[in-house]
């Protein structure tokens, strides 16, 4: 994304359409149950490797809209292309964390057997390096031979980390990945994660409620206002990288970004929907 | 519809909670096997233990030297010694096993065997096929609620007529009447695998195949075990219960012919065996699950 850091605009708007590769691409995607419009009308654009955050209240359809991401379900108008190539079916090249690491996880494999489960199909020699390299990146290593449940929260969403970068995604969905473990553990999987995007140069897409989580994780955020969701804005964060828990969370341009996003939710919160 | 023991009731995991102390027992390797019960030193647990048996023991003996009720009791030195005289030997070819072992033991124990196997597999593969089809479990849930509670003693006569006077009729009885708590909690045990693994298993692109046995199977197993467990018990009955009519051997064929000749000393030498039967199937079976369930002990006594 190119940086539009304007100065009399206090948080930059994204760059229109076409402004580089665009990996996935929501086009007018809306999903109704029956009478009940959980999202209306998504429009957005997350860019090839870099972290998108989509942020927004709970119950506004963030994991309605997840689900049609990755093929589990399907919009009732508009599109979504990832590369390009309209979704039927869960593409090839995603893959996803989930919130509950103990119940995505598989209780009777042990670590290493967990990771490599999606990967099954692939030969013994390569298998077992991809594991051994992903358990190392979200640094398990020595771990392999225990139980999930052997572990603490964090180590367990450490593992279905590995098993989602085991498969070599090119798009990697989290879905409220880290609103099960505690506020320092969250910090190290918040840093863990950022790692790992820039040495291998996926592509991210987290769905989260916390607004400190998105402001600090993203490149971009895609602000979805209360359901009927609509896209509120979407915001380009110019932060510099590498980020730390200190020194970027004590930026002004942190700050400012944050209290806009507040605003943004807050002000939909109080909006009547159409 | 779940089919429970009572004494070993089977935990949902829930979600382990975020704390030190958990990340503390990540250093070990794998919870201590069995803890002393009540924190009693060895000896106070074995003799405990032994304090109803022989309390037992001692009212059979009372019951025996009553002036009725030792008309038809034999004390348990008498039964005992029946019973080593019958059912074993001392000779080493035949793994000093006796006549009545070979005759009517083993018979007994091979068409339990049979109908419980048969009715492992069928219950699992139907239950496993219910599970994953909300559609076919509304089609025969009826069909199934019909099938449990036939009293299945009652139809003896029927299998007799359609099967014939062998093996067949007394193994299938035994095979259609223990299948209902594995049936059940096959689809009980499938059924509540959980959308989120459900869903990880679709991002996953994991094929079918190894859906079903990576996942669902591994999943529901706790569950399928608990109703084999209750199965198992069932099977020895209704193992004696077959071979009270139409027998040429068996166990249940021994109670009935020592009854009717007042042979009561054989009658309780089969009771003997009956009750060694029981725990040896018991052990062994919980051998098996202890093996292939260790995770999911694991798992519960960690969320506990």
């Amino acid at each position: 994304m190119t940086e539009t850091r304007v100065t009399e605009n206090p948080v930059p708007r994204a760059a229109s359409p076409a402004a580089g590769s665009a990996e996935l691409l929501l086009d007018g995607v809306s999903r109704s149950y029956g009478d009940n419009l959980a999202v209306r009308s998504i429009s957005a654009e997350v860019p090839a490797s870099k972290i998108s955050v989509i942020v927004g209240p709970s119950g506004c359809g963030k994991s309605t809209l997840l689900r049609i991401i990755s093929g589990l379900d399907e919009p009732t108008a508009g599109r979504v292309e990832f590369e390009g190539v309209p979704v039927k079916g869960v593409p090839e090249g995603l893959a996803m964390v989930f919130q509950d690491y103990s119940r995505s996880l598989f209780p009777w494999m042990r670590v290493d057997k967990n990771v490599a489960f999606p990967i099954k199909h692939l030969p013994a020699k390569e298998r077992a390096e991809r594991v051994r390299f992903a358990i190392e990146e979200v640094g398990l290593s020595g771990k392999e031979k225990l139980y999930p449940w052997q572990m603490s929260g964090g180590m367990q969403q450490r593992v279905a980390i590995a098993r989602a970068l085991a498969s070599h995604p090119k798009l990697l969905l989290m879905d409220e990945p880290y609103a099960s473990v505690d506020a320092q553990t969250r910090a190290d999987l918040e840093d863990l994660l950022m790692r790992i995007q820039s040495e291998l140069g996926i592509t991210v897409l987290v769905v989260t409620h916390d607004i400190d989580e998105s402001v600090y994780l993203a490149d971009r955020i895609i602000v979805l206002s209360a359901p009927p969701s609509v896209v509120a804005e979407v915001i380009d964060v110019d932060l510099p990288r590498p980020r730390d828990h200190i020194a970027t969370k004590t930026d002004p341009r942190f700050v400012e970004i944050r209290g806009h996003v507040t605003r943004l939710l807050r002000s939909k919160e109080h909006a009547t929907p159409v | 519809m779940t089919i429970q023991q009572g004494t070993d009731p089977i935990h949902v995991p829930l979600s382990a909670p975020e704390s030190e102390a958990v990340e503390e027992r990540a250093a070990v390797p794998a919870p201590p096997r069995r803890k002393a019960r009540a924190g009693f030193p060895w000896p106070v647990t074995v003799l405990l233990r032994l304090v109803v048996p022989a309390a037992i023991l001692g009212g059979w003996y009372a019951a025996s030297q009553g002036e009725r009720s030792g008309l038809f009791v034999k004390d348990p030195l008498t039964s005992f010694e029946r019973f080593v005289e019958e059912f074993l030997s001392g000779d080493a070819s035949r793994f000093f096993l006796g006549d009545a072992t070979f005759d009517h033991l083993f018979p007994s124990v091979g068409r339990a065997l049979a109908g419980l196997g048969i009715a492992i597999v069928v219950g699992v593969v139907i239950g496993v096929l219910l599970g994953i089809s909300p559609v076919l479990t509304a089609l025969f849930q009826p069909l199934i609620h019909l099938g449990r509670s036939l009293p299945s003693p009652a139809l003896l006569g029927v299998f007799f007529f359609l099967f014939g006077t062998g093996d067949s009729p007394k193994v299938f009885l035994i095979a259609f009447s223990v299948v209902w708590p594995i049936l059940l909690n096959t689809i009980d045990g499938v059924s509540s695998i959980g959308q989120t693994r459900a869903q990880a298993a679709q991002v996953f692109r994991i094929p079918g195949r190894d859906v079903l046995t990576h996942i669902v199977l591994p999943g529901a197993a706790p569950k399928i075990f608990a109703g084999i467990r209750t199965s198992l018990s069932f099977s020895l009955i209704l193992m004696i219960i077959s071979e009270l009519q139409k027998s040429e051997n068996g166990l249940g064929y021994l109670l009935i012919q020592s009854q009717r000749t007042f042979d009561y000393a054989g009658f309780w030498a089969v009771l003997i065996v009956l009750v060694i039967l029981g725990v040896l199937f018991n052990s062994i079976f919980l051998a098996i699950e202890r093996r292939a369930l260790a995770w999911h002990r694991g798992a519960t006594q960690q969320n506990d």
